[in-house]
Formats: C-alpha cells, structure tokens, sequence
C-alpha cells in the first residue's frame, strides 16, 4: 500500500511549526501506523532528508497510553477502541493521504513534532488521585467485601490509560473522562471512599488550574477513548462534586 | 479561603448552575406550551383571557422575575464558559473533527444565540405589548366601567367609542369582557375612565400576527431552534446533575426525545391551528 502523509514538524516547543509531506510505499496492510511511522523514520535518515519524524510510544500493544496521534481528524485514527499503535494500515485505502497532527490543548504543550507533554496528567494525579495507605503486610483477599457490581465498575474505569485522547477530542479541550476515570475507580473502592470528598475537590481545582476546559455533555471524550470509559464516569464526577459543595459523607454509587 | 479563589466559581460548579437555570427553563416552557393550546379553543378567547388576566397578577409577577432572571444568567454563564472554554486550544487542528458527537450540545451556543435574537421579535409580538412598550389589541372588564363614579363627565367620543365596540360583538357573551379594543380605542376610553385597567388582548393578537404566513413560518423556526437547545438540555441536565446511570441513561434519553418532540409540536399546532382555522 502507498500513503501520502502530511506530518506536523516543529523543532521545538517554541519553533513555529508546520506540515511537512512525505510518500511511503509497500506498506504491508498488517503493519501497524507506528510501524510505518517508523519504516518513514528509516527512510529519512537512510535518504538524509530530514530528521525522523519524534513521536511517543512505548509498549505498542495498546495498555500503556504513551502512543496518541490526532489521525485524519480523530484521536488515534479511524478505529475505535483502540489506541494508534494498535491502529493498522488496513484500515486505511490505498493511495490515502493521512494527516498526521499532534494533541492540541493548552495543556498539553507540543515538545517536538509530534509528542506533547501530558506531564499536566500528572499533576491531577498528584492533587489527589491516590490513596493515603501506611504500608504494612498485603491484606487477605476479600478481606474487604466489595460487591462484584461496584467491583466490575471500577475496573471500567480504571482501564484508563491516561493517553489524552479524551482531551484531543474535546472541542473545549476539556479532562473531564480524565479525571471522572481515575475518580471512580477510587470512589467506588472502600479503600477510596476515605479520601473522597478532599480528593474530587483537589483534583478538579488542579484540573481547572492547568487550564483543562469545561465540559459541555458532547460526548466526544467517550467516542475516542481508546479504553472506551463511558460518559457515566463524568457524570459520578459530577455527583462526587455535588456531595463535595454540600459536605455530605453519604455518596451514592 | 481568599477572595481570588471565591470568585473563581470552578468549572462544574458553572455547568451546575447553567443546568440548574436551564432545567427551570423546561419546566416553564412545558407550562407556557399548555397554556398556549387554550388559544385553540373555540371559545372566543376566553379561557386564555382568562389564563392571561391571571398571568397579570402581583403573585405570577414574581415568577416572571425568577424566570428573567434564570434566563439572564443562564445565557451569561453559557456564553462565559463557551468564551473561556475557545482559550483553551490556542492552536487548532487542521483537519476539522470526524468524531461522533453529540450535535445538540455542539449546537448548543448558535442554536441558543439565535434563539435570544428570535425571543426578542416574540417579546416585540407579545411581552412589549404587556409592559406598554409597544401598541397592541386591549381587553377590559366591563365592571371597570362602572367602578367609576356617576358624577364623572363621560365625553361624547368616548360613548360612541364604548357603544361602537358593542354593535360589532366585541363583548364577550356574558358581558364580562370587551376585547379586540385597538390602541386608538383604548386611549379615548383610557381618558374617559381613568382607573380602569386595560390588559392585552393576546388572544386576538395571537389571532392577528398568525394570519399572517411569514410570521407563522418565523415561529416554526424558533420553535425547531428551541427543539435543538431542549434536545441538548434535557439529557444533559440530568448528566450534569450526575442523574446518569448506566442503567437508567437510555430511558433518560428516549424522555428527552418525547419531551423535546412534546414542546415542539405542542408549540408550533398553535400557529398552523390559527392559520388554518382548525
């Protein structure tokens, strides 16, 4: 398969980028969009025509969210539920142009043609999303009793990688399935309810410090996440928040 | 707590309030949507004069506060939170999104701008003519005539006014009410009997402005635009107000299809009963 790709290269985090646009042929339809990516990079460097194109990844089996390309217009690509490494050139026709750009948000400031950084993640992290445990010896399993319900909804949102599509595809750059995720998966835990009522204030103020944008219910976030959290998350944030205002322990689930 | 982090109203506590507003809103248009269907009845206009008298009361004054009041803020937050969120992607992207979205909520802001401009031809139709900021068709009780005093000099136009308005069946059939009363009327009445209190006629004016074609095809239009904001709003109230449960948000979804269709057609089969004289 033959591609034509228009890449989004910028020196540096203060350099005015632009698009730049390279041929790819005899692509395998197996191959990954990172694979090619990187059949691209031996090319440029093989030809000395440019310096290979930067962009993020680590595991490439789609569970560590360090992969995150906005592709033809959406977060990683025209696949849903899965994230660019496990995006595959199938998807694609031949002779395709694919316009390749980096996250956009204010947040998550372009570092070097296609990576960002998402340290900005981190930092909702640190404001809260963790539980205060004196280290001790490892608890039985089942010591604490979780109904399976409440168990299997707070898997779901832990599956969250912190990848940034959701963020990507916000028309309003908003983290609210961020931090609605990593909320949950917490709140929803005996382990969490402790710290809840401290933790959804800490973490949404951040989020608003970062300059992360408000949500307005377009659901965009849920379309493209990779791990596929449901908008239900947002909406617990939403009730978390509430319980917060109103200085109430009781939290629904 | 400082005062910076006071007025600094977090970004769930602004939709909060907006969804709070706008709920307030739905319930209303639901009630202003029955009251409405009153003026397809073939009564005459008395049932929706008599709603109308009702609606100019002290009490409902109140709620006319409250309700300008929610729409004021629920507009200016709307607008603030659209106007903070555009800052945050300075640099945009260059293929437009493809992503399946929601479209109401993207609509959201037009739909609601132009729903604004549309409110102010209504209240130009309508409202203005209550708060005597525009000419209108008037009713009056006809007790009010004779609160007045008899040693009051009633002058000659104003008789001939007052007896013209019975000879052409303006009064309704238990003499309760003279309607259809034009501005000009009024005012030689209004001098004649000052104490008695004139209330707009809507459901002649209702009657007058959708004879006309353009003006009902105008309020089809707003009524789509306010179908479009309520589409939104409805479900999205209730994902704001963190009423969303995986088990109930399908149904959450499907009331707000019925409620959004309600308030449309419930609106918009009064113009067309009034054109086509159903």
């Amino acid at each position: 398969m033959n591609f034509t790709l228009h890449i989004w290269r910028q020196e540096n985090a203060k350099a005015k980028g632009s698009f730049e646009t390279y041929k790819v042929s005899d692509i395998s339809p197996d191959c990954s969009f990172l694979e090619m990516l990187d059949i691209l990079n031996e090319q440029l460097i093989n030809d000395h025509i440019a310096h290979p194109v930067c962009f993020d990844n680590d595991c490439r089996e789609g569970i560590c969210g360090m992969c995150g390309l906005y592709i033809n217009g959406r977060p990683h690509g025209n696949d849903d539920g899965v994230t660019t490494c496990q995006l595959h050139m199938r998807k694609f026709k031949d002779g395709d142009e694919i316009w390749i750009e980096p996250w956009r948000a204010k947040a998550f400031p372009v570092i070097r043609d296609l990576v960002v950084d998402r340290s900005a993640f981190d930092k909702i992290i640190q404001a809260g999303g963790y539980v205060s445990v004196t280290t001790g010896g490892v608890p039985d399993a089942n010591a604490i009793p979780i109904p399976k319900r409440f168990a299997d909804m707070a898997m779901d949102a832990a599956e969250c990688i912190g990848c940034g599509a959701c963020v990507a595809a916000c028309k309003n750059a908003s983290a609210m399935l961020f931090v609605g995720a990593k909320v949950s998966h917490l709140a929803l835990l005996p382990q969490g309810q402790v710290e809840a009522t401290e933790r959804v204030k800490k973490m949404v103020c951040r989020m608003d410090e970062l300059g992360f944008g408000s949500c307005t219910n377009t659901y965009a976030c849920e379309a493209e996440c990779p791990k596929q959290i449901k908008r239900q998350n947002i909406a617990r944030l939403n009730r978390e928040w509430i319980c917060q205002i109103f200085g109430g322990n009781k939290r629904p689930e | 707590m400082d005062t910076h982090k006071l007025i600094k109203i977090s970004s769930i506590t602004k939709k909060l309030l907006i969804g709070l507003f706008g709920a307030f809103l739905l319930v209303f248009l639901l009630f202003h949507m029955c009251a409405n269907l009153l003026i397809l009845l073939h009564d005459g206009g008395k049932a929706y004069g008599a709603f109308c008298h009702f609606m100019g009361s002290d009490f409902v004054k109140i709620f006319e506060i409250i309700l300008f009041a929610c729409f004021i803020l629920h507009a200016v937050l709307a607008v603030w939170v659209w106007f903070l969120n555009k800052r945050n992607r300075p640099v945009g992207y260059h293929k437009p999104s493809r992503t399946k979205t929601a479209k109401g909520s993207k609509l959201a802001i037009v739909s609601g701008s132009l729903l604004l401009l549309c409110l102010v031809f209504h209240f130009y139709d309508f409202f203005f003519v209550k708060i005597n900021f525009v000419e209108g068709t008037y009713m009056v009780k006809t007790e009010e005539f004779m609160n007045n005093s008899p040693t009051l000099e009633v002058s000659e136009e104003a008789q001939m006014v007052f007896l013209n308005l019975i000879n052409d069946g303006k009064a309704s059939d238990d003499m309760l009410w003279i309607r259809q009363i034009s501005a000009e009327d009024k005012a030689v009445l209004q001098e004649a009997f000052p104490e008695a209190e004139f209330e707009p006629d809507f459901y002649t004016i209702a009657h007058q402005k959708f004879s006309v074609w353009h003006i009902v095809l105008c309020y089809l239009v707003f009524f789509f635009l306010v179908g479009l904001h309520i589409r939104h709003g409805f479900e999205s109230a209730f994902q704001t107000f963190g009423l969303n449960h995986y088990k109930y948000s399908r149904l959450i979804e499907v009331l707000g299809i019925i409620y959004c269709w309600v308030i449309c057609l419930g609106f918009a089969i009064v113009p067309i009963g009034v054109f086509f004289g159903l």
